[in-house]
């Protein structure tokens, strides 16, 4: 086929899109990496190796956990008799609801000398002192692991689930005509053919987790994004900021590595879910430890830390600023609306433009918009003050040139800076819910508008979009709950004095008064609870 | 009769592919053309470069007298060719009434809703004007589709293999209905298929592919009655194959010696003649063939054969044999081929 230059404005677009979306990334990387050997030298002998350390460590704990909870937890509801499986199927999903720096609130609220538990304690053993006992402190590196790993487990047990659950019937029945008990059938055909699954959604945590910063910097954990925070806004220096978010972009490149590859094992799902498939019986033992440890993961993600919030929130009502609630709330409203639509109209135009244009490597430049779902809040941060201050720099030189009044920050101190990288980081969701949905739209649909006379783009106004109407409101929800969720990218680029719900909650945490920040928080939750059910009703 | 449609020299390569290759064929008005040949052979890519949705590297096709070559395309919109599509591709969030009109949206109110209860009639819609593609079964699926098709007034229908998503028990009747509408509309088609039964109960014209080329065009009769090649009475099934040697003019087949076939030039391959099942009747001489497995069907026993003696040049292994007698599996029998103008074929190294 001969190729030609075909839709030179729409593939004009598209690149120039994708480019932009990429280009703020690329500069930080690069000015990071270029930073001067001093500088990096002077880390390495410092605090970096610490730094590092913590990083790799928090990862570490953060997968193991999230492991142990979520592919038994999937196993007990997909392939057992486990008794209320039917109400945990769901409930299971619920903590990632929570965000993590709020459960570790709660939890040091609960667990620290002052809280209830240790009150109670010392009550009834009458010991006086802390050095009368032992009790442990949440305010450490695995206490952090253990907050993160409660919220981020249910991305193992939905996708383990999935796995088993639409896993190919047959190998499991050729396998126990073979002679192998159901057991043995667990360990040597389920298990294994659910492993792709269980490490795409591992390497998804990790990302999450090398992202986490609020709940890090609340137990005084130092990470890479603590570091990139504090250089940057306690001390200023941006060259060290880029330079550590340079580090940190070099192991999310890792992970995204490692995540292609287990994406390039995932076969051996067929495309039904499985109905009929014979349940493992559970003894009356297995069935009261099974559905401990599915009530517990429950309880400890979401139904206990939420009941203490809205307790918060009902107790400490009176001393709770309303007015500022309903400004942050208003921010948050604005800039993920911003976020949502940019993010999905984005989202289409690729995704149209990879399905209909016909032109040769029509795909990269969704791929390369997806990229930035990797990237950590505080590292697009870095990378826009990285790309936009200069450019206001060199903005405000020309104005003053132009004898024009200079604009100041137009491009990195405002909204701008935070909906550009918030669709920079959220793109992938978008991307990824469009994409599904055209899937579902078979190949000869965009051809048979042309054999009828209709062009191209009339086809698209009367074939594609509607069809894909649900995708894109799905999409838009969930890139507006994600938006409304974020808080590191929007706490190093928000304007003086405006704040959103998740900098207030973070604020609130922050000075140790979350009491008068409770009812934020409680919305945070709500709209996070918004995808869960969207995703429960899509199955 | 005038040509709708011309096909010259066409060629289509898709990833570097060559997938067509100098394809030349041509269409009269109101003619039926059945594409035939096995998967892969090309067969929708040639569909798909005649109306317009992959281009072409060589050749041109001109359709109802507009020229289009790999230099001036026409978009698939300006084309005026009519899909059938394999999955019919309704549009599943209109109605029937709203997919008919799909494509005519231009024109007049009424005229448009007059040309819409035409079709409704014609094709037996009336009563599923307001369903949804998904509330139809498979052939009134079929026929929104045609009605969909017919409604901008196409110059030619091309038609990918329309009856494979039917049942097998109503193909038949189904493909008689279609091709009575397409012939009384007078429409000129092409129609693509796989299956050699469905191209000779459909078509006026007989187009067989292999490998991106068309081998043999014509007539159902025609091809039928003199295969090009090994090939194309492989693919149809015309008959089976007998294994010949020549002595001078002595030529032997496992089943006797045979009067003289006109002499082409001798060749290292292997030579057969077609036999087709007519042309075999069985006899009380000294057996020369083996029954290796018996089918029942409408016109009787159909026997699989092969001869007796499996290793000498004249061997062969499915000889197509019809009889009245019913025989058992391995059991000895004499055939004798009746004399007859024998075809004579190269049989392809690699087979
Ligand atoms: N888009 C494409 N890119 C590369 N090769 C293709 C493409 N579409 C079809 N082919 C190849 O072209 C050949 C003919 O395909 P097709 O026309 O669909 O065959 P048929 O319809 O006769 O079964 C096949 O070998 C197929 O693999
Ligand atoms: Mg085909």
């Amino acid at each position: 086929m001969i190729s030609r230059v075909k839709y030179p404005v729409w593939s004009a677009t598209s690149w120039l899109i994708a480019l932009a979306l990429m280009t703020p990334i690329a500069v930080m990387f690069f000015s990071g990496i270029a930073a001067n050997s001093d500088t990096f030298l002077h880390l390495w002998r410092t605090v970096l190796p610490d730094y590092v350390l913590n990083t790799v460590l928090l990862a570490v704990y953060v997968v193991v956990l999230v492991i142990l909870f979520g592919v038994p937890s999937a196993a007990l509801i997909s392939l057992t008799n486990l008794k209320t499986r039917g109400v945990l199927r769901w409930l299971l999903l619920l903590p990632l609801a929570m965000p993590a720096y709020v459960i570790a609130y709660l939890y040091t609220d609960l667990f620290d000398y002052a809280g209830p538990i240790q009150r109670y304690l010392r009550a009834l053993f009458s010991w006086q002192s802390p050095a009368d006992y032992w009790f442990f402190d949440l305010r450490t590196l695995t206490g952090a692991a253990v907050m993160i790993a409660l919220v981020l487990f249910p991305y193992v047990y939905m996708l383990t689930r999935t796995a088993f659950e639409y896993q190919d019937q047959q190998l499991v029945k050729a396998a126990r005509s073979l002679g192998l008990s159901s057991r043995q059938c667990f360990f040597k055909v389920t298990l294994p053919l659910a492993r792709p699954a269980i490490a795409i959604s591992a390497s998804f945590v990790l990302m999450e987790t090398l992202a986490d910063f609020a709940t890090v910097q609340y137990f005084a954990v130092n990470t890479l994004t603590t570091a990139i925070y504090d250089t940057w806004l306690e001390y200023g220096e941006l060259s060290t900021a880029n330079a550590l978010a340079s580090i940190l972009m070099v192991m999310v490149l890792l992970t995204v590595a490692a995540e292609y590859r287990a994406r390039a094992h995932q076969r051996h799902q067929s495309k039904n879910k499985q109905t009929s498939k014979v349940r493992i019986s559970l003894t009356t033992r297995q069935h009261i430890i099974g559905g401990i440890y599915c009530w517990f993961l429950v309880i400890a993600g979401f139904l206990l830390p939420f009941i203490l919030l809205v307790d918060m929130a009902v107790q400490y009502f009176e001393q709770t600023s309303l007015a500022g609630l309903w400004h942050a709330g208003l921010n948050s409203l604005e800039v993920s609306i911003y976020v949502a639509t940019v993010a999905t109209l984005i989202a289409v135009l690729l995704g149209l433009y990879r399905r209909l244009s016909g032109v040769k490597n029509c795909a990269i430049p969704l791929q390369i918009s997806g990229f930035g779902y990797a990237v950590p809040g505080t590292v697009l941060a870095m990378a826009m003050l990285a790309t936009f201050g200069p450019l206001d720099h060199w903005l405000n030189d020309v104005a003053k040139w132009l004898e024009v009044p200079m604009p100041g920050l137009l491009l990195s101190g405002s909204l701008f800076a935070i909906i550009f990288a918030l669709v920079t980081r959220f793109a992938a969701i978008a991307n990824g819910t469009i994409a599904s949905g055209l899937t579902k739209i078979p190949k000869s649909l965009d051809q048979a508008p042309a054999s009828l006379g209709v062009s191209k783009w009339q086809s698209i106004l009367t074939v594609h979009l509607p069809l894909l109407k649900s995708s894109i409101m799905v999409a838009w929800l969930l890139v507006f709950v994600e938006a409304m969720k974020e808080l590191p990218a929007v706490l190093v680029l928000r304007p003086f004095n405006f704040d959103t719900l998740s900098t207030q909650v973070y604020q609130m945490i922050s000075d140790e008064r979350l009491e008068q920040g409770a009812i934020g928080a409680l919305f945070i939750v709500l709209f996070g609870l918004l995808p869960i059910i969207v995703l429960n009703k899509k199955e | 009769m005038s040509e709708i449609l011309k096909v010259q020299d066409l060629s289509v390569e898709l990833q570097q592919k060559h997938i067509l290759s100098d394809v030349n064929f041509s269409l009269y008005s109101g003619e039926i053309l059945g594409l035939v040949g096995p998967s892969g052979c090309g067969k929708t890519t040639l569909l798909n470069a005649i109306a317009g949705f992959v281009d072409f590297t060589k050749g041109q096709v001109i359709i109802d007298g507009v020229t289009i070559s790999s230099s001036h395309s026409v978009p698939a919109e300006k084309r005026n060719v009519g899909v059938i599509f394999q999955d019919y591709a309704l549009f599943p969030h209109l109605t029937v009434k709203k997919n008919i009109a799909f494509g005519i949206s231009k024109l007049a109110k009424q005229k448009q809703q007059q040309r819409i209860d035409e079709l409704l009639t014609l094709l037996k819609l009336t009563e599923q004007e307001q369903q949804y593609p998904h509330q139809l079964s498979g052939g009134q699926q079929q026929r929104v589709a045609i009605a969909r098709a017919l409604a901008v007034r196409p110059s030619i229908l091309l038609l990918d293999e329309p009856f494979s998503n039917i049942d097998t028990r109503l193909r038949n009747s189904l493909m008689i209905e279609l091709r009575a509408l397409l012939k009384s509309l007078n429409i000129s088609a092409i129609f693509v298929t796989h299956n050699k039964d469905e191209v000779f109960s459909f078509a006026d014209k007989i187009a067989l592919i292999h490998q991106g080329n068309i081998i043999q065009y014509g007539t159902p009769r025609a091809v039928f009655d003199q295969p090009k090649s090994w090939h194309v009475a492989d693919f149809l099934q015309i008959g089976s194959w007998l294994p010949i040697t020549r002595n001078g003019d002595k030529i032997s087949t496992a089943l006797g010696e045979i009067t003289t076939i006109e002499n082409t030039n001798i060749n290292e391959q292997q030579q057969v003649i077609l036999v087709k099942p007519q042309y075999l009747t069985l006899s009380s001489a000294a057996p020369n063939c083996v029954v290796k497995h018996v089918s029942f069907t409408e016109q009787g026993y159909h026997y699989t054969l092969s001869s007796i003696n499996q290793d000498d040049d004249l061997s062969f292994d499915e000889l197509s044999f019809y009889s009245d007698t019913l025989l058992t599996i391995e059991q000895k029998i004499s055939v004798i081929l009746e004399p007859h103008e024998y075809q004579l074929f190269l049989k392809p190294c690699h087979q």
